[in-house]
């Protein structure tokens, strides 16, 4: 028998207690959305006796996504050495037919636009998908080659297998660089000139319970339109700063394609969206307290993807209110912002699972063992070092608008430079004229310097990875970028030439 | 007011054709998005409807290539309301709405000179699509 406390001024809630309420239908259940108000006008206390479970919700781009498959053995069996779905490679991390598809893996026909959380997508639609192998051959396997179409009736296990989900809040990205540039965050305009983000702040499950009092391995969820469990912490787990993941499992078979879409960012690969929802037992106070956060209080840092650095620029704090309001301010300008997750599919969930347990369609399971919350995410140790632009660049040959041609063509010869580089007096960049551009201008018998000055620049910074800057270069087929600061102040160059060089050796 | 999409080659992108036309018809032409480069280009232009037939005229006299603009088309089973293509439209025609889904707004599209929105669309609900009239009211 249950021994009630009584020492303190209420009696503290049980899971236990709260499944009995749902097999009897009296249980009380909000979204989070709906938790806030009422604790904003009745008061946490109130909150607390009268709200059983606070259903969250979160809808996004979920790339640590994949699914286990089992195929059933072929006669003669084969033992699978590489397989593909669709044309999309699956990983085959075990016995002879079981395979990994990662969402993120691309097909080899259509990649960026077809991928694995496609061909999740399609079997879970009930659609038939192609499957290819191909093995060595032994003596127990004797089978070399597969060609089969299959649907997910087919498949003996079609579980969603996810290392890392459901982060508990994200960056909002932006962009310096004066390109467009396509990103996991989606397609970031040149000078900030927009911004985007990702989740559902007030609704996102692991904010709602900072402290995973309530949430870890065994917890019941929502996912992709099925009933889910979270099997441990996610991948890259931070929960210091605030950056909790999860690793969750469900049954494909069950899901509802509503809540889990393949999609494709451009130039960027294809992921699965996917829909996680995640029950919220109000077992104390404290947890009606938590369940109350607000959006304004959900803060996150604006991050400059255009340099693509482990450690990006921070370029400032904003509010999940302000974000999702539509525009943020970026260097005291109004800049328009995009969510990259569904906040209306976000809401939907939450809805969805408030009804489930309201109709005693789902019942909650407490945590066998919390997440960690005092784990540190570490980078990656490198042997290789790698080399940024700031190691290869040199001092650039530079001149003013107002230099004569000649000038510049003797600077050309006598410092044997293609490219020399226009600033004005606070050495800022203003162009760039090549050797190339000089002889044309004898040719068309041009005089002035102002008339030949290629003035739309591409630029690089000294922590730009030499790669990134060689791609650049080769992208838009010329030989060499200004070196530039924040300020577009002019503090070397770098030259294709120079990196073959350092490559050759 | 109606919408054309004048199409330059680059035999004529240096002449001052759109100027010539606003003189020679007396009709004031709002530019609403145009994107030129010495190789040609292309000027989306909105006129009063009573002189579009009369303006159609005097730019294809000219060799200038006239045609109603497509207009982005937003796929509703496809799209679930995510919003990345939002801070990307430079005209606010695609907007969300209090519930958080999606609004597009075709009167403030400036269709296929822009297109900026249907690339960022991750489940491909954007296309640009032909006008069945001809051009907005």
């Amino acid at each position: 028998m249950r021994e009630k406390k009584t020492s303190g001024k209420r009696s503290k809630r049980s899971i236990t207690e709260i499944n009995e309420k749902i097999k009897k239908g009296d249980v009380q259940v909000l979204t989070a959305e709906e938790m806030k108000k009422l604790v904003e006008s009745s008061g946490v206390e109130i909150a607390y006796k009268e709200v059983d479970v606070v259903t969250t919700g979160t809808f996004g781009a979920m790339c640590s996504s994949g699914a286990i498959i089992n195929l059933g053995h072929s006669d003669p069996p084969i033992k699978i050495h590489r397989a593909w779905i669709n044309d999309v490679e699956a990983c085959h991390p075990g016995a002879a037919v079981d395979l990994y598809l990662g969402a993120t893996m691309m097909s080899d026909i259509k990649p960026f636009e077809y991928g694995g959380g496609h061909v999740i997508e399609d079997l879970i639609m009930g659609k038939e998908v192609e499957v290819r192998a191909v093995a060595s051959g032994t003596d127990c396997y004797p089978r070399t080659k597969l060609n089969t179409t299959l649907t997910k009736d087919d498949l003996n296990q079609f579980y969603l297998l996810n290392f890392r989900n459901c982060y508990q809040h994200y960056a909002c990205a932006t962009n310096s660089r004066d390109e467009i540039i396509y990103t996991y965050m989606g397609k970031l305009l040149p000078k900030f000139r927009n911004a985007t983000f990702s989740g559902s702040g007030v609704l996102n499950p692991l904010m709602n319970d900072p402290d995973y009092e309530t949430i870890g391995i065994g917890t019941r969820i929502f996912l992709g339109g099925a009933q889910g469990y979270i099997i441990g912490e996610g991948t890259q787990h931070d929960p210091r700063n605030r950056f909790g993941t999860l690793m969750v499992r469900g049954d494909c078979k069950k899901m509802d394609p509503q809540f889990i879409r393949g999609a494709s960012i451009t130039k960027y690969g294809t992921t699965l969206y996917l829909g996680i929802g995640i029950p919220i037992p109000i077992l104390n106070e404290g947890l009606a307290k938590k369940t109350a956060i607000l959006d304004e209080d959900i803060l996150t840092n604006i991050v400059d993807y255009g340099v693509p650095r482990r450690e990006r620029p921070k370029l400032g704090e904003v509010s999940y209110e302000e974000l999702k309001s539509g525009a943020i301010v970026i260097n005291d300008k109004k800049v328009k912002v995009s969510p990259l997750s569904s906040l209306k599919k976000a809401r939907i969930i939450a809805e969805t699972l408030k009804s489930w347990i309201e109709n005693s369609l789902f019942y909650l399971s407490g945590p066998v063992e919390r997440l960690p919350t005092d784990m540190v995410l570490k980078p990656m140790k490198q042997t290789e070092e790698i080399a940024f632009v700031n190691t290869v660049m040199y001092d650039a040959v530079t001149c003013t608008e107002h230099d004569e041609i000649k000038e510049v063509a003797n600077r050309i010869i006598s410092r044997s430079v293609n490219h020399v580089i226009v600033a004005d007096e606070q050495g800022k960049l203003k162009g760039i004229v090549t050797s190339w551009d000089i002889t044309k201008a004898v040719a068309e018998g041009k005089k002035k310097l102002v008339d030949i000055i290629v003035r739309k620049v591409l630029t690089t910074t000294p922590n730009e990875s030499l790669e990134a800057a060689s791609r650049k270069m080769a992208q838009h087929q010329i030989s060499a970028l200004p070196v530039i600061d924040h300020n577009g102040k002019v503090l070397g160059i770098i030259t294709s030439e120079d990196i073959s060089k350092l490559r050759g050796r | 007011m109606v919408r054309i999409l004048l199409k330059f080659s680059e035999e004529i992108i240096e002449k001052p054709i759109t100027a010539q036309v606003i003189l020679e018809h007396k009709v004031p032409i709002s530019i609403v998005a145009a994107h030129t480069d010495s190789q040609g280009g292309e000027i989306l232009v909105e006129v009063p409807s009573t002189h579009a037939e009369r303006l159609i005229d005097a730019f294809r006299k000219r060799g200038v290539t006239v045609t109603v603009p497509k207009l982005i088309e937003i796929d509703s089973e496809k799209c679930f309301d995510c919003g990345a293509c939002l801070s990307l439209c430079p005209v606010s025609a695609i907007s969300l709405k209090e519930d958080f889904s999606v609004a597009f707004d075709d009167k403030k599209c400036i269709g296929s000179p822009c297109s900026m929105c249907v690339d960022a669309c991750p489940v491909r609900a954007i296309k640009l699509v032909e006008q069945h009239s001809s051009g907005s009211k």
